[in-house]
């Protein structure tokens, strides 16, 4: 009857999915290494609409000739279709603690297929298999030694294995070799590369993840590739509060003005039923 | 609807457990020997909606949206580093000037003790039978020399002086010197260390199921590695809580409260406006 009434529920749905990732951005504004999401909505696909109608020729067995006059094409909706995480670096935070490490983009190539510009991670050992990567460099020592981060998922080192040290007296150079309270090197810590970072799954704890298991290529020695690991400092997370809060205003309007549409078709609705052929 | 709601709880008490640890570090900025702790988040659960499985349209990323339900807090560190030392002039305080070293205290627990360790080194002579007294620190619990056993001298000491190498000397009138070496460990990895209470800090009681002894945790300076000990008398050691830092945390995590609390009035809001549809 309306065809615009499920068409606002669902401009209500996707606002209302903005509103939760705008939340979870801000909820994680002091996350180190976290990357803000952002939401593209989409339009539902095309419908094309035509007018049917049928033509009466007055012959003598009477002719009806349907006719189809297009009308144009009409979207019955909208959805939340992708998020995708926002790879700009984020501010560089002091800290104490010699276990912290803050990966600083240098010069990274941009991935022509899609356009987006490449990204680097620290590579973690994750229990179910295969490997995760992340940007928070928030680690720690565990009992036996093994560079973990906060969840107890073991670094790994440029050569995939994991980093043991005697003790946390180290210090990383900029070009991500550890060296321990002698000056010896013990290992290099493990950076990936991703050409095209949108192919990266995001989970708990600000891990990322290929799909399948799949294993990055390392960020040493790739074409292009400049970064730099900075001992005792934190990537801060790059939500942008003022930037968030606006969003999460508009997307609030934007659900109050689709609830107000709603409410017009619920009057029509209940004109039609209410007062036409009111004997 | 109520995802927004969650998510923001979620952080929330999250958040207040950072304001409790800013300000338990904040109350003992001025404690000896406290180390500062420092809180740090990560995300909570990512859950994907797999929302489009037959919409064909190109896309960048995997199938499915996933959005997280907020962070927590992901570890508490411990900052070792140095605090400042203040000269007291008083005959029974010690600082340590390097890292990771630590008195061994003997802390009464149930019907035995448990060695523990600390670096605040203000320390009192408390008298017990036979005109002897004991080295005990500001809780009255018994300070361990080397061997692992109390130190115990007799009364009236003119003077107490320390080596390097952290023997302590108790000088007499008669001209009588007793040398005791204080127990002096090295932790390896203070990330395995269990706050115990106050500033100390203990092997965790759980040693034996993480599959580690205590030699991987700690080393007790004894014979020719005592060189190493950095001790001095007289002095204290600060706390390393730096007030500034923890003032900004403090600014900064309450804005974040604020955030998540807006965010719950306007979930609250939007539900009311679907209450309000008819």
């Amino acid at each position: 009857m309306f065809k615009g009434f499920y068409t606002v529920a669902s401009g209500m749905l996707a606002q209302q999915r903005r509103t939760e990732i705008l939340t979870n951005n801000m909820a994680n504004a002091n996350t180190p290494g976290f990357k803000a999401d952002q939401s593209t909505i989409r339009s539902f696909p095309d419908m094309m609409m035509s007018a049917i109608k049928s033509t009466n020729i007055p012959t003598e067995k009477g002719l009806g000739i349907k006719t189809a006059n297009p009308i144009g094409a009409l979207n019955t909706g909208v959805y939340l279709q992708e998020t995708i995480a926002d790879y700009t670096q984020g501010s560089l935070r002091a800290s104490d603690l010699k276990t912290d490490v803050a990966l600083v983009d240098g010069q990274l190539p941009v991935d022509e297929a899609s356009g987006n510009k490449g990204a680097i991670y620290f590579r973690l050992e994750h229990p179910s298999g295969g490997e995760a990567y992340t940007r928070n460099g928030n680690f720690t020592l565990d009992g036996q030694g093994n560079l973990v981060n906060g969840q107890g998922l073991y670094v790994l080192s440029n050569t995939g294995q994991r980093i043991q040290l005697a003790n946390d007296n180290i210090s990383i150079t900029e070009t991500g070799a550890i060296l321990d309270e002698n000056g010896v090197q013990v290992a290099t810590l493990g950076v990936s590369f991703a050409a095209n970072p949108d192919i990266l799954m995001k989970q708990d704890n600000g891990l990322f993840r290929m799909l399948d298991n799949g294993v990055l290529p390392s960020a040493y020695g790739q074409d292009g590739v400049v970064f730099a690991t900075k001992q005792n400092f934190l990537e801060s997370s790059n939500v942008d509060a003022s930037r968030s809060m606006t969003e999460l205003m508009t997307a609030y309007r934007a659900f109050e003005a689709n609830q107000k549409v709603l409410q017009a078709y619920d009057r029509s609705m209940e004109k039609a039923a209410n007062e036409i052929g009111k004997v | 609807m109520l995802r927004t709601m969650l998510t923001a709880t979620n952080t929330l008490t999250q958040l207040q457990s950072q304001l409790d640890n800013i300000s338990n570090n904040i109350a003992n900025s001025s404690t000896h020997g406290y180390k500062a702790k420092e809180a740090q988040f990560s995300e909570l659960l990512y859950q994907q909606f797999n929302n489009d499985k037959l919409d064909k349209t190109l896309r960048q990323s995997p199938v499915g949206i996933r959005y997280g339900v907020g962070a927590h807090i992901s570890q508490i560190q411990a900052n070792q580093k140095q605090g400042s030392l203040q000269t007291t002039d008083r005959d029974l305080d010690f600082a340590f000037t390097k890292e990771n070293q630590y008195f061994n205290i003997l802390m009464p627990e149930g019907e035995g003790q448990r060695t523990v360790y600390t670096r605040q080194g203000d320390f009192y002579v408390s008298p017990i039978a036979n005109g002897q007294v004991m080295l005990v620190n500001g809780d009255g619990y018994p300070v361990a020399d080397s061997n692992g056993n109390e130190i115990y001298f007799p009364d009236f000491a003119t003077d107490f002086t320390l080596s390097p190498e952290g023997q302590l000397s108790v000088h007499y009138a008669n001209g009588q010197v007793l040398p005791f070496n204080l127990a002096v460990s090295e932790l390896q990895k203070p990330q395995a260390m269990e706050h115990v209470s106050g500033t100390y800090i203990g092997l965790p009681a759980n040693l034996v199921e993480l599959g580690l002894t205590q030699a991987d945790i700690l080393t007790d300076l004894q014979g020719t590695a005592r060189s190493e000990i950095g001790l001095q008398i007289r002095t204290l050691e600060m706390s390393n809580v730096d007030l500034s830092k923890e003032m900004t945390d403090l600014i900064a995590t309450q804005r974040s409260y604020q955030f998540n609390t807006r965010a719950v009035t306007i979930a609250d809001q939007m539900l009311g406006l679907i209450n309000g549809i008819r």
